[in-house]
């Protein structure tokens, strides 16, 4: 499924892609379109919340393709806070 | 979580930094004191579109899905302006007992002029996206909404300087002035201050914890190991100018900013300017406020009736934020030219922004100048204003829900 929230500002892009994700099919991955660089910080907590990994692309200057999938079996917030630790740079 | 495509020749990304620093050079020797707030306001952009340090979401964001993350990177820029301002301000007064004020500092009365204020601006900054620093930072980065925003923030101001005297007759003119220094002494004061800053500081992980649910973040993909020298200079590159910062980074390098700022003459606030502007462009269909009482007697971000020149050190201030945060969006390839697709946000942005501009003409300053200079300025004012700023947001946080 595809999500265009170019032109939006926060909290709007978080708040479609909530309820997009709640529309989402199951073993389907959720495309979302946004030019708006603080919803890359807003959007993989809320996705993480409910499960699912976030992957960022840039698309172009101030266009960015997150890529929401679910993620396998439930979360280990503590697995995941030690693979974390494991990699001292974590990037944008 | 990383940004692996980089868009663009660098050649091409380095030119507005290249102008912004050209500009500094050439305004330094020929107007150093214009100069001096044209370096403040370039840095203000930078660190503020590097670390999207967003004021209004900050406030928001608690309500909104209930995280603290904007707000503790706030406080701890007030807690590094506070420290420092509390020794400047120390050896300017060395006896506070004696009831005199540090000079330019931003500690006004305590009307309810100040909570009205900061409610009307918690509203708008959260209807439109972003306050008024954030919306000077947003239009370098090509938001047309924020344009839009900034006329309604001209029109507020200009509302503002209209029913200012009224303001003044029953608010300003009858409320207590209170300088913590004048009772506690500078240390007292300071560490009053602190103290409360680190309760609220704990205070957003309780609130996280309870609203928020649990935190979890994914990693980012590996990164090459640095090997070479260039290597490193490349990622230090990379870090600074093309990877976003933590907030908490921008609002430490912005109260740097404010303490240079305060060192040489006032402290930081970009209202004041606004204010000039909206005079301006209300006078040219004959919309002249008159005279505007008491508010010689404050520092701040005052009402000011347009000054003669344009070049003057708060235009530098405020233009410098713009360009500044084009140069900072261009060189991390971030810059586009964003348009809103559904009508009602432009009606959020300038309905926002006509709140933010009234809210920050009675309450004589915004989130920079009412806000994070006035805290650190050991007032109550700051705190007053901060209240109404989080009852706004909570009440915009509801709005905005409804307008999905």
């Amino acid at each position: 499924m595809k999500l265009d929230v170019r032109g939006e500002i926060c909290p709007y892009p978080m708040m479609r892609t909530v309820d997009a994700l709640g529309k989402l099919p199951p073993n389907e991955e959720l495309e979302v379109l946004t030019d708006h660089a603080p919803a890359l910080a807003t959007i993989p907590w809320e996705a993480s919340k409910r499960g699912y990994a976030v992957d960022v692309e840039k698309v172009r200057s101030g266009e960015w393709k997150l890529t929401l999938r679910k993620a396998q079996g439930p979360l280990d917030p503590m697995a995941v806070v030690q693979e974390i630790s494991q990699k001292t740079d974590m990037g944008g | 979580m990383s940004i692996s495509v980089h868009i663009g020749p660098l050649g091409a990304r380095v030119v507005p930094a290249a102008l912004g620093l050209a500009t500094l050079i050439v305004s330094a020797q020929w107007a150093p004191v214009l100069g001096f707030w044209w370096a403040m306001g370039l840095g203000m952009g930078f660190a503020l579109q590097r670390g999207r340090l967003c004021f209004a979401a900050s406030f928001r964001d608690l309500f909104v899905n209930g995280r603290g993350e904007l707000m503790r990177a706030v406080l701890l820029g007030v807690m590094a302006a506070t420290t420092a301002f509390a020794a400047l301000m120390a050896r300017m007064v060395p006896d506070p007992s004696m009831g005199e004020l540090a000079p330019k500092i931003h500690v006004w009365p305590l009307g309810a002029n100040v909570l009205i204020g900061g409610l009307l601006f918690g509203v708008g900054m959260v209807l439109a996206g972003g306050c008024i620093s954030g919306t000077l930072w947003r239009i370098g980065e090509g938001y047309v909404g924020s344009l839009v925003a900034l006329g309604g923030i001209l029109l507020g101001l200009e509302g503002a300087a209209l029913s200012w005297n009224w303001w003044w007759e029953h608010s300003m003119s009858k409320a207590p002035l209170i300088w913590l220094p004048h009772s506690l002494g500078h240390m007292g004061a300071w560490i009053s201050v602190m103290a409360a800053l680190a309760v609220l500081y704990l205070l957003t992980y309780w609130w996280e914890a309870r609203r928020a649910g649990p935190e979890v973040r994914f990693p980012g993909q590996p990164q090459p190991p640095l090997v070479t020298f260039q290597d490193r200079l490349r990622a230090l590159w990379n870090k600074l100018f093309v990877q976003a910062w933590p907030a908490s980074a921008a609002a430490v390098a912005l109260s740097l900013l404010n303490v240079t700022a305060f060192a040489f003459d006032h402290p930081l606030g970009v209202t004041g300017e606004l204010s000039a502007w909206s005079s301006r462009t209300f006078g040219l269909v004959g919309l002249h406020p008159g005279h505007l009482e008491g508010l010689d007697q404050f520092a701040g971000c005052n009402l000011v009736d347009a000054p003669p020149g344009l070049l003057t050190n708060t235009f530098m201030l405020d233009v410098g934020l713009v360009f500044g945060a084009f140069a900072a969006s261009v060189m991390a390839s971030e810059f586009k030219i964003r348009v809103p697709r559904q009508p009602v946000r432009y009606l959020q942005s300038a309905m926002g922004g006509t709140l933010m501009g009234y809210g920050s003409g009675i309450a004589l300053g915004c989130t920079i100048g009412a806000f994070f200079s006035a805290i650190p300025s050991l007032g109550l004012n700051g705190w007053l204003f901060g209240l109404g700023l989080l009852g706004g947001a909570f009440v915009g946080s509801q709005i905005i829900r409804r307008l999905a």
